[in-house]
């Protein structure tokens, strides 16, 4: 993992401008130790403030996927998505390749649509 | 004990249309009124579902608007939007305010377009649709509806060995059942092969295995308990829960639960006084094959992973042990947003009341609805029995 400064409280324009620079940033609660891939006000599962900025784990495993044939407007139609368990985070973002539930990938890329960045993942052996 | 009862019911028939939406509100509107025998005199307030209109058609403060267009101007009126389950919610709202003796006669329903007829193709749709997905953290990956059933069943299908052919045979089903049913977007039958030889949209699923877009609207009537038995064959409202999850999707603990479902459910069933093993059949959200199979899940209906053995064995037909979706569902009934969670009570009140012709259920008493909204981030359960 690169030696970030991490924001205390993490915004959607830090966690996308780390993302576009290759830093998947999240947040761990100090209360129930939950994780999230998409940072929020209190903690989504208990609701506590005293959540912190962590950078997630980049490789991980696929916990479900599937192909886009048909895409929404402004979007090229046959895409690969998964959702993926970063450690005790997931998040949601494009393959690169064919993948499996269980497959194991790694941050790759970021796949950027109108401004907004997602990540990109590809399998490892 | 009651909670409400519905005392009168209207639907259009699902499909293309071409009339604006107050005409075609008011299609359904002024039928469920003509069905209980009310007056626009007699109605004490209006809530409406809707989710879509102001981007599909620039249309937006459509409660007065539709309320004026039926004759009922002047009474309070909302508007409604959770996704899919938009007009689910009206409904609980409409039953609380009867409840409490704040209304005594209230018009419920939805209205939506979702056609070509809209002047917006099926990219564009595509678009709107996604955007009750989470805008910052799921829409720029281009996810779609499909894609977020996809996601879902493909976690399900990976848990217990749901095939893609017992998917196909849910999507059979509703077919076959939607032949029967004249306000059905599709009549037609088909077979497993047809909806495994169809184009994918995101996989596992095919075309078949999708709901279509459509056009249309439908209402009930909503009365307090102490006045229901002055009209003709009023069906009680038991229950309606109303459960939700965490959004972006991912936060999700457990994809295959559907937990707003069973949260609705949980709190449903216990207002009604009743378990699962009470009910007779159930009209459930089956936008897409998978989300009917975890709904009879979520629901109690089955035992979790035998969602898709039993859908595969004929069990949810009509006349199977537990029948699921007689009008056909939103697969072949037809999917216009806003109508669709007063078009499920439509049919349970049909149902109920022995009215629903070819597709009558023998001998029912107890018949639930299932409606959810974005992700599986809302779902309304609501019980309806005969009253008694
Ligand atoms: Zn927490």
């Amino acid at each position: 993992m690169s030696q970030i400064e991490l924001p205390e409280s993490l915004t959607y324009e830090s966690w996308s401008e780390s993302l576009k620079n290759g830093t998947l940033l999240g947040q761990e609660c100090a209360d129930c130790g939950h994780q999230t891939a998409a940072p929020k006000a209190a903690c989504v599962r208990c609701g506590s403030r005293d959540i912190a900025t962590i950078e997630l784990e980049t490789t991980g495993e696929v916990y479900s996927e599937t192909t886009i044939a048909v895409s929404p407007l402004g979007f090229d139609a046959g895409f690969k998505l998964a959702v993926v368990q970063l450690g005790e985070a997931k998040t949601v973002g494009r393959v690169s390749d064919d993948v499996e539930i269980g497959d194991t990938v790694t941050l790759s890329d970021v796949f950027e649509h109108e401004g907004q960045p997602s990540p990109v993942f590809e399998s490892v052996e | 004990m009651a909670r409400a009862s519905i005392v009168g019911a209207g639907m259009t028939k699902f499909g293309v249309h071409e009339a604006t939406l107050p005409e075609l509100f008011a299609e359904a509107a002024l039928p469920a009124m003509d069905d209980a025998g009310v007056e626009s005199d007699d109605i004490d307030a209006f809530y409406l579902g809707n989710a879509m209109g102001g981007q599909t058609e620039n249309d937006t403060h459509l409660a007065p608007t539709l309320a004026s267009h039926i004759g009922i101007a002047g009474v309070p009126c909302q508007r409604f939007e959770d996704a899919c389950a938009t007009s689910s919610n009206a409904f609980k709202h409409a039953v609380q305010d009867v409840e409490s003796g704040l209304h005594d006669v209230v018009i419920v329903g939805g209205v939506e377009r979702c056609t070509p007829e809209t002047g917006l193709g099926t990219g564009e749709m595509t678009r709107i649709f996604a955007s009750a997905s989470h805008r910052q953290y799921e829409q720029p990956t281009g996810l779609t509806f499909p894609g977020v059933f996809a996601l879902l069943t493909k976690r399900h299908m990976f848990e217990y060995g749901t095939t893609p052919e017992q998917l196909a045979s849910v999507a059979v089903k509703n077919h076959a059942h939607g032949a029967h049913n004249p306000r059905a977007h599709f009549g037609r039958d088909i077979d497993v092969s047809d909806v495994l030889d169809s184009p994918i949209i995101a996989d596992p699923f095919h075309l078949m295995d999708c709901c279509p877009f459509s056009d249309g609207a439908s209402a009930v009537i909503v009365v307090s308990d102490d006045i229901a038995d002055e009209f003709d064959a009023p069906v009680d409202v038991t229950g309606v829960g109303h459960g939700t999850d965490i959004i972006p999707l991912s936060d999700k603990p457990d994809f295959p639960s559907t937990m707003s479902a069973r949260r609705a459910a949980e709190q449903a069933y216990e207002q009604a006084d009743i378990t699962a093993a009470d009910v007779d059949f159930a009209e459930v959200h089956d936008c897409f094959t998978g989300a009917e199979v975890m709904a009879s899940e979520a629901l109690g209906l089955f035992e979790d992973g035998e969602g898709g053995p039993a859908a595969a064995e004929g069990r949810t037909y009509i006349d199977g042990d537990m029948p699921i979706n007689p009008s056909g569902g939103l697969k072949a009934k037809g999917h216009p947003i806003g109508a669709t969670g007063t078009a499920q009570l439509v049919e349970l009140v049909e149902q109920l009341r022995g009215d629903a012709g070819d597709r009558q259920i023998a001998d029912v008493e107890t018949g639930i609805a299932h409606n959810l909204g974005g992700d599986a981030g809302t779902t309304l359960v609501s019980v309806l029995e005969v009253r008694a």
